[in-house]
């Protein structure tokens, strides 16, 4: 599939949400998952998060830049852990301003905590076929078939439409 | 660096008063309202709308092309009218075939472009695009309407001026995507565009060149011209629904900014120490404008033409005692009017705002949100519960447990995976619930925060269901107006309140409820058409009949 930023974004996130995340987390994945894929980082790393649900990296690497953040410290840095292109990616979507190198085990955070992120526009996302089918079925767990009630009040019901 | 003077203002309203439900579901377009600014934008620059295709048959079916140069760039309308058969007409959004279909597209298409995009258009959901497609949207016909105007351009004569009021459009949009969806272009693509930096401004954009494809393709299939004060009071009408109510609340950031925007602007015009005679006698000119729009406001739901009828009264008396000489004169209406019902009140802040262009408009560069979800972490558990207690005590009072204060509950649907809402103890799903109860989210923060604090992430590491009402209340501290301050799934929480306040925001006028769900509205109503744009274009808040 190759689309929007904001539709793989949107996408990746209501996965992790299907998969059992809390919605700030399963949020912070949808962000990280479409600068991964900008970046050209291996589609994997996210199918491996959405697998480890309800624990796993979609859970910790958030708690991991936290902490960080909390110490306030400019220049940190952290563990790359298991899947380290995602801890990159994770990095680099935060709401502020974070450049993240990587050097062996370790990734190097660079942080300016009252400067935003800049937002930099990408004119199409590539997101693997079968990671996209996966995402759409564990989205597809969110949903609520309607009810007749429901159908009976949504927007353009109960009137003639030519008039 | 050129030095700002900030203008003198009155205390804002606050939070707690603003951002009610009720209060917000009163509110009314001003001169703030995102197609205001788009045409004070369109009329700035002089732009010049150009049709370089027009290829319709005599039914007016077939497609044509407007362009124009806006911001130092191209930008087309793609417009397709299909014959549909009038079994298939619904505004519903479910459907899967409209009257007419649109693409605003990234510069001026070629003949292969301008080939699929009337390809996919037509089916919308169903199709991918691309991101030089910046906004895809449909429209259906007022059958009634635009069957009586074509049948009276075609008898030599201009349609009947009462039917032309009563219905106000030719053809309502049943949805206008951006950002994104489906493969069109991301927002980002081009928020820093000069024109379309603003919220909704494509949007906005395409809005008002599809009204304009209607004028065109009605005097097409009529076969004679309209009375340009006919035409400028043929708006394009939209149905709208849940699917736009928890924008409000997935967007923080932004609707903090509208409202503070707004409030701002109340704020400097109720420190104006004293008007001049000018300026006394635009204000006067203009409420009785709104009481003649007032007027020209009827529904067909007997609830809301009660309020309607209720408000004509009121306007009426408030206007009766209204002066507006003497000192601090728009602080006084605006005390006047906090008599009344939320729905005056809301109606005067608007009035008061209308004849300040050089005290407002430049609020208007604020209502963007370029930072996302920006915002200071809080570092301990202690910080957020001050946090909590300065700006969240609306969420701490509501009893979520209670039948009445949990009865609904926000889920998406299977169907077409747009938002709903259930009742939560007579319908299946509440398990799979949307996260729009920020208030019990808010709540339940409050009450699992450890007596001794400790970092937030080692709170959410044993609590990571709070991390959301975590990011609400770090937004909040900072972004006063960015939350609704009622309960979203008490039994009482109705989502028509939610509507109008965004539509109002967009520059919607005639809300016309069908239910508490959903509304028809009418916009670019009164707005300038494309050859009106000039220094006198931005003279149509609460428009009326041939004023």
């Amino acid at each position: 599939m190759i689309g929007s930023a904001n539709e793989v974004m949107n996408l990746a996130a209501k996965a992790a949400r299907g998969g059992g995340a809390p919605v700030a987390q399963a949020y912070a994945f949808g962000r990280a998952a479409a600068c991964h894929l900008i970046a050209n980082r291996p589609a994997a790393d996210l199918s491996a998060a959405l697998d480890a649900l309800p624990k796993g990296p979609i859970l910790d690497l958030p708690l991991l830049l936290m902490a960080c953040a909390e110490a306030r410290q400019n220049e940190a840095e952290i563990p790359a852990g298991p899947l380290p292109d995602l801890t990159l990616s994770y990095a680099q979507s935060q709401s502020f301003a974070c450049t993240a190198t990587r050097s062996g085990s370790q990734i190097t955070l660079s942080q300016t905590f009252d400067q935003p992120a800049a937002q930099l526009p990408v004119k199409r996302v590539t997101l693997p076929d079968a990671l996209a089918a996966r995402m759409q079925t564990l989205a597809a767990g969110l949903l609520v078939p309607e009810t007749e009630a429901s159908r009976r009040a949504g927007a353009g019901a109960g009137l003639t439409d030519n008039d | 660096m050129k030095d700002e003077v900030i203008p003198p203002h009155v205390p804002l309203r606050p939070p707690d008063e603003v951002m009610r439900l009720a209060r917000m579901g009163s509110m009314f377009p001003t001169r703030l309202s995102f197609l205001r600014s788009m045409i004070r934008r369109l009329a700035r620059e002089n732009a010049q709308i150009t049709r370089p295709v027009w290829n319709m048959d005599e039914g007016g079916f077939g497609h044509a092309v407007y362009s124009l140069r806006f911001g130092g760039h191209e930008y087309s309308l793609v417009a397709i009218s299909t014959d549909l058969p009038p079994e298939l007409r619904t505004d519903r959004v479910i459907a899967t075939a409209w009257d007419s279909a649109y693409v605003l597209y990234d510069g001026v298409p070629d003949a292969n472009e301008i080939a699929r995009i009337v390809a996919a258009a037509p089916k919308q959901e169903a199709a991918r695009f691309s991101e030089r497609d910046l906004v895809l949207s449909r429209a259906n016909k007022s059958v009634r309407l635009f069957a009586h105007v074509v049948q009276a351009l075609q008898d030599g004569q201009q349609p009947d001026e009462k039917m032309i009021r009563d219905v106000g459009y030719l053809m309502r949009t049943t949805a206008v995507y951006g950002n994104g969806k489906f493969g069109i272009a991301d927002r980002a693509l081009i928020a820093d565009r000069p024109g379309l930096e603003g919220p909704f401004a494509a949007e906005m954009l395409t809005v008002w060149l599809i009204r304009h494809f209607t004028h065109d393709l009605v005097e097409h299939v009529g076969g004679g011209q309209l009375a340009p004060h006919i035409k400028r009071h043929l708006g394009i009408g939209n149905s709208t629904g849940l699917g736009m109510a928890p924008f409000l609340v997935t967007h923080p950031v932004l609707l903090n900014n509208w409202m503070m925007a707004r409030e701002t602007a109340l704020a400097r015009v109720r420190a104006i120490e004293t008007l001049t005679k000018a300026q006394q006698d635009r204000l006067a000119d203009l409420s009785h404008r709104a009481a003649k729009h007032l007027a020209e406001w009827d529904v067909p739901d007997p609830s809301h033409q009660a309020r309607i009828v209720t408000l004509r009264a009121d306007w009426q008396s408030i206007l009766s005692d209204l002066k507006f000489d003497g000192t601090r004169p728009l602080d006084k209406a605006m005390e006047q009017a906090a008599r009344y019902s939320f729905d005056v009140q809301e109606l005067m802040a608007a009035l008061v705002i209308e004849p300040f262009a050089e005290l407002v408009d430049g609020l208007c560069d604020c209502m963007a949100d370029p930072q996302g979800p920006f915002c200071p972490p809080l570092s301990d558990t202690e910080a957020l519960r001050a946090a909590i207690r300065d700006h969240f005590n609306w969420a701490l009072v509501p009893d979520y447990d209670a039948e009445t204060g949990c009865g609904q509950f926000w889920y998406v649907s299977e169907a077409k995976q747009e938002p709903r809402l259930g009742l939560r103890f007579s319908e299946p799903g509440a398990e799979l619930e949307s996260p729009l109860d920020i208030g019990r989210q808010i709540k339940a923060l409050n009450a699992a925060l450890p007596e001794q604090s400790q970092p937030v992430s080692a709170f959410l590491a044993a609590f990571p269901q709070h991390a959301m009402a975590v990011d609400r209340v770090q937004l909040g501290a900072v972004h006063p107006y960015a939350e609704i301050r009622d309960n979203l799934i008490a039994t009482s929480c109705l989502p028509i309140d939610m509507l109008r306040c965004k539509l109002s925001f967009f520059g919607a006028s005639k809300f016309d409820p069908k239910s508490d769900r959903w509304t028809r509205i009418t916009l670019c109503q009164g707005a300038p058409l494309a050859d009106e744009l000039n220094a006198a274009a931005d003279d149509w808040w609460l428009p009326v009949f041939a004023p």
